[in-house]
């Protein structure tokens, strides 16, 4: 046996740990495998799923003995602070840098709003820019919802803040404000949230058909986005970046990230343009999905807290989608009935699934109807009040009391 | 405040900076577009 132990140190810490943990570690193993099949199968998105799967497995599976007696591994260690200590680790855990320079300062949310910005078109949102803002406030229920539900259940503010802003469906802005209010549960809440993001493309067409009946989800809204100078645009995100960050100093650098991002498309700065949305975006996406696999070890994930947050997340992604869809009903309402309420899905700001979603709903009714330019007008407004949302709960998060 | 309050409070301030950020980009497109048809002439003669 301690033949065995030495050899196979990986299978030895697993006898040396506790049962809890030990079993953990199998099913988190188990579950790696699941989630880099499922990016593979494309069922959830492989741009996170793949990397997150094999880091997870990698986490779990290859634990060993350190020099100091310890059990650990030689990727990653999240929880050193101690400067000396910080240095010497990280010239041994080859993702600790990563992790350190990047991921913990929220770097990595940052560059991933960066590529998003550059992707974005904010002509969509001049369509029907007021339609598509109302909308996208009704699809941000669910953070508010969650985020009362979530100190009921016991969390702090801080920490029900950062739960609550899974309801936004945008990644980077749950690292970004779990980084801040909840750094202790950031882990758990980002790889939850990740997860769950990727669960919207599956879950949300049934929660459409719920709520929209068939005769209703086929109707067409002739609208076409307006063609506005490319100066309008450029002058529109520079003076709003400028003005949001005045009023939200904590959320500066998502606001800065994204409205760079868009500033840098608008102005046709072609270099950059490439570099943020293609080298950037997918450096760093890959990146935040390996490092987000390499955090779920066993003992992480075994935090009574999780539980809490996996009710909290799927509560706050349901309530949103349900808020979205009934902004779409009171469009509908207002507009004398020439709105096609499923658009209210693509308030949700998962950029562009959900407004796919909006227009595939739409299609499978009636061939003709095209409603994805309104559909992506309230998804970029829903990228905006979440960005929003994330910067009032930092600044104002104080007030409870 | 209660996390009911403070919820509803969070909420509205969100709805409010987010209006207002649509009232720029509304105001500026009209700005602009303004100054484009001053600048290309926006009266037909004849």
């Amino acid at each position: 046996m301690e033949l065995l132990t030495t050899l196979f140190p990986g299978i030895g810490t697993m006898l040396a740990q506790e049962p809890a943990i030990a079993i953990a570690r199998i099913v988190l193993i188990v579950a790696g495998f699941i989630l880099a099949y499922m990016g593979f199968t494309r069922k959830l998105e492989p741009l996170i799923m793949v990397p997150m799967g094999l880091g997870m497995i990698c986490v779990n599976a290859g634990v060993l003995f350190l020099s100091d007696g310890s059990i650990g591994t030689l990727l990653l260690d999240p929880l050193v602070s101690d400067p000396t200590e910080l240095m010497n680790i990280l010239q041994v855990n080859c993702f600790q840098p990563i992790y350190n320079f990047m991921f913990s300062n929220g770097l990595i949310a940052c560059l991933v709003f960066m590529g998003i910005g550059a992707q974005s078109e904010i002509s969509f949102l001049l369509a029907k820019p007021w339609t598509s803002i109302t909308i996208a406030l009704f699809a941000e229920l669910g953070t508010f919802v969650t985020l009362a539900v979530g100190m009921g259940f016991g969390l702090e503010p801080g920490q029900a803040a950062a739960v609550a802003t899974i309801g936004g469906a945008d990644g980077p802005m749950v690292l970004f404000t779990s980084l801040i209010q909840a750094p202790e549960l950031f882990v758990p809440i980002s790889i939850i949230a990740y997860l769950y993001l990727s669960l919207t493309y599956g879950g949300y067409p049934y929660l459409i058909r719920l709520l929209v009946p068939k005769k209703y989800r086929g109707i067409d809204v002739e609208v076409y986005p307006p063609e506005v100078p490319q100066k309008t645009k450029f002058i529109f995100c520079v003076v709003v970046c400028g003005v949001l960050c005045l009023l939200l100093p904590m959320a500066a650098p998502l606001i800065l990230s994204f409205f760079i991002g868009v500033a840098v498309k608008e102005a046709e700065i072609l270099p950059f343009q490439e570099l943020l949305e293609k080298g950037i975006l997918y450096f760093s996406t890959f990146f935040l999905g390996l490092t987000l696999g390499i955090l779920c070890e066993a003992s992480t994930l075994l935090d009574t807290a999780v539980i809490k947050i996996l009710i909290l997340g799927i509560l706050a992604l349901a309530i949103s989608g349900v808020g979205g869809l009934v902004g779409g009903w009171v469009m509908y309402l207002i507009k004398k009935k020439n709105f096609n309420p499923v658009i209210g899905i693509a308030g949700v700001s998962c950029v562009p699934t959900t407004a796919k979603l909006a227009q595939h709903a739409a299609q499978d009714e009636n061939p003709f109807a095209i409603i994805l330019p309104v559909a992506m007008g309230a998804n970029i407004c829903g990228v905006i009040t979440s960005a929003i949302a994330a910067g009032v709960f930092v600044t104002t998060i104080g007030m409870v009391g | 405040m209660s996390p009911i309050t403070y919820s509803l409070f969070a909420y509205g301030l969100t709805a409010v900076i987010s209006y207002v950020v649509i009232a720029i980009i509304v105001a500026i497109n009209a700005f602009m577009s303004r100054s484009h048809k001053k600048g290309t002439g926006g009266r037909k003669e004849g």
